[in-house]
């Protein structure tokens, strides 16, 4: 779960994190590409006329769903900045948990979802192993993707994306990257997501709840670092978990809320951030010892 | 001499607002131009439309002979034309050295990809020496003097190679000494056979800088001469001062 986590929010972090342009509309990709594969692996079958397809066919179908109706409906927003851009993507996440309870419930299975899918890998420590190779792999891919010029082109886009342009650059066509990067690394996570978990459903993948999980663990590890929300998205899972004991029900969202808030607020830049500030002190005093003995 | 830029009956409109009048300009091979006028009389405006940030509501741009007044920003900076900010707009979170490299990114993604650490640093670091940096390097905006940011926009706009460089009042906020300074690197990069247009209101500086001037008021074009006669001109003086 804490793997899933983690790829969720590296994958936003790619696209929000780096160019600043906050999206609400991640889990509209995540659940794209899980009701895909879902639909078309489920047991009752794409209804009709009852095709149950394998997974090695599914699981690639659902990424380009994820990526191609990504770019169809979400990356003409990209035109426009700023909470316009969040409003939209919000907007889209909204329209998808309607539609898949209020079109075609024979085949998504409306409000209840689709549940008794084929698993990719089956056992608990093995699926433990296959979730954290998987998130090792997309997250050291996109920490490399952060570390190239791509990634400063993208850092500076968030900070400035008139200067960019004026200093050449097209920032459509890396934000475009940027944006199809983090659909095909969700859409990965997603259909995994949905076969480990066996089950899909709107409350569940198109859930605000689910979305605010993601950008907290994005927001408190620290954005536009990779390494920063791999961070958040443990904290976030352990913290819920370690937490079940003590507290109940709400009170465990509140206590994680509060600890997030308390970030935000004073850390913005997470706990890669605050690891960052103690590398930093801990050189200058190098430093100083050095020149002034 | 060819004509560089050249910008013909260009107007812009904001609401009720005319920003820019019909106004007519070029610019020469070999030329730095001079653009005037007082407070709200449509420059940076003017250099808005050059570099593409908005469309003008009519009119056209040409240079090196082409139309260029469909283009993006991004291909006009690519076909040799840049800016600098009246307000210095560097990218806070980035050392000088890091911001100043985003310019000389090639804007090819598998290039960007693949580019290797330090790659075309040395480029970056030359450009950053030619503009008196060398020494602030590894240091954030904040930390940096109004002369020094004005130093590293006029770097960042060197990174693209231009032809033509439009100076968004680049004295502006400037000490006696730093105007000095920064007066001998643009001569430097005239002797280079860079081109600029030069938006500044200290007229002591821009006098001596520029080989013609262009004086704009509510958006339309006033006068047209050298400096000299610029500044004897009945209707610039009522222009500025009433």
């Amino acid at each position: 779960m804490a793997n899933f986590m983690v790829i969720f929010a590296v994958s936003w972090d790619m696209m929000s994190g780096y160019t600043g342009y906050v999206s609400f509309g991640h889990p509209f990709l995540i659940g794209l590409a899980g009701y895909v594969t879902a639909i078309l692996s489920h047991q009752g079958g794409f209804q009709p006329p009852h095709i149950v397809l394998p997974l090695y066919i599914t699981i690639p179908l659902g990424l380009a769903v994820a990526v191609g109706g990504g770019m169809l409906f979400f990356l003409p927003s990209m035109r426009v900045r700023g909470p316009y851009f969040s409003m939209v993507s919000l907007a889209f996440l909204m329209i998808i948990n309607i539609l898949t309870i209020a079109v075609r419930p024979d085949m998504t299975g409306g409000d209840r979802g689709l549940s008794g899918l084929p698993a990719v890998v089956t056992g608990l420590v093995p699926n433990y192993y296959f979730s954290l190779g998987l998130m090792f792999a997309i997250a050291i891919g996109l920490w490399y993707v952060g570390r190239s010029d791509m990634g400063s082109i993208l850092k500076a886009i968030r900070m400035d994306e008139d200067v960019v342009e004026a200093s050449g650059i097209s920032t459509y066509k890396f934000k475009r990257f940027a944006f199809i990067l983090s659909a095909l690394t969700a859409g990965i996570g997603g259909v995994f997501y949905t076969h480990y978990l066996g089950s899909i459903s709107p409350r569940g993948a198109f859930s605000t709840a689910f979305l605010w999980d993601i950008i907290i663990s994005a927001v408190v590890g620290g954005m536009g670092t990779t390494i920063g929300p791999m961070f958040g998205g443990y904290f976030l899972t352990f913290i819920l978990e370690y937490l079940r004991p003590y507290l109940f029900g709400a009170w465990r969202f509140f206590a994680y809320s509060a600890v997030a808030l308390f970030l935000i607020v004073y850390r913005p830049r997470g706990f890669y951030g605050i690891a960052q500030d103690i590398v930093n002190r801990f050189q200058r005093k190098r430093i100083g010892v050095e020149v002034y003995g | 001499m060819a004509k560089l830029l050249e910008v013909q009956g260009l107007t812009k409109k904001f609401g009720g607002l005319v920003a820019v009048n019909d106004l007519s300009f070029y610019v020469e091979e070999g030329e730095v131009l001079g653009l005037m006028g007082p407070n709200g009389s449509g420059k940076t405006t003017v250099f808005n439309i050059i570099m593409g940030d908005y469309p003008a509501d009519s009119g056209k741009v040409f240079f090196k002979g082409k139309d260029i007044s469909n283009y993006s920003t991004n291909q006009r900076v690519r076909m040799g034309i840049a800016r600098t900010y009246q307000v210095p707009r560097p990218f806070r979170e980035m050392t000088i050295f890091e911001g100043i490299r985003v310019g000389s990114i090639a804007p090819s993604i598998v290039k960007c990809l693949m580019a290797g650490a330090g790659a075309h640093n040395a480029v970056v670091t030359k450009i950053l020496e030619s503009v008196g940096l060398k020494e602030r390097l590894s240091m954030y905006p904040h930390e940096l003097t109004m002369g020094d940011l004005r130093r590293a926009e006029l770097a960042r706009a060197l990174t693209t190679n231009p032809k033509l460089v439009l100076l968004d009042e680049i004295f502006a906020g400037l000490t006696v000494a730093e105007i000095e300074e920064i007066d001998e690197l643009l001569r430097q990069k005239i002797a280079e056979g860079l081109n600029f247009i030069v938006v500044s209101h200290d007229l002591k500086a821009l006098g001596p800088l520029v080989d013609r001037v262009v004086v704009i008021h509510f958006g339309q074009c006033i006068a047209v001469g050298s400096f000299d006669q610029i500044v004897n001109d009945e209707k610039v003086k009522a222009a500025y001062f009433g």
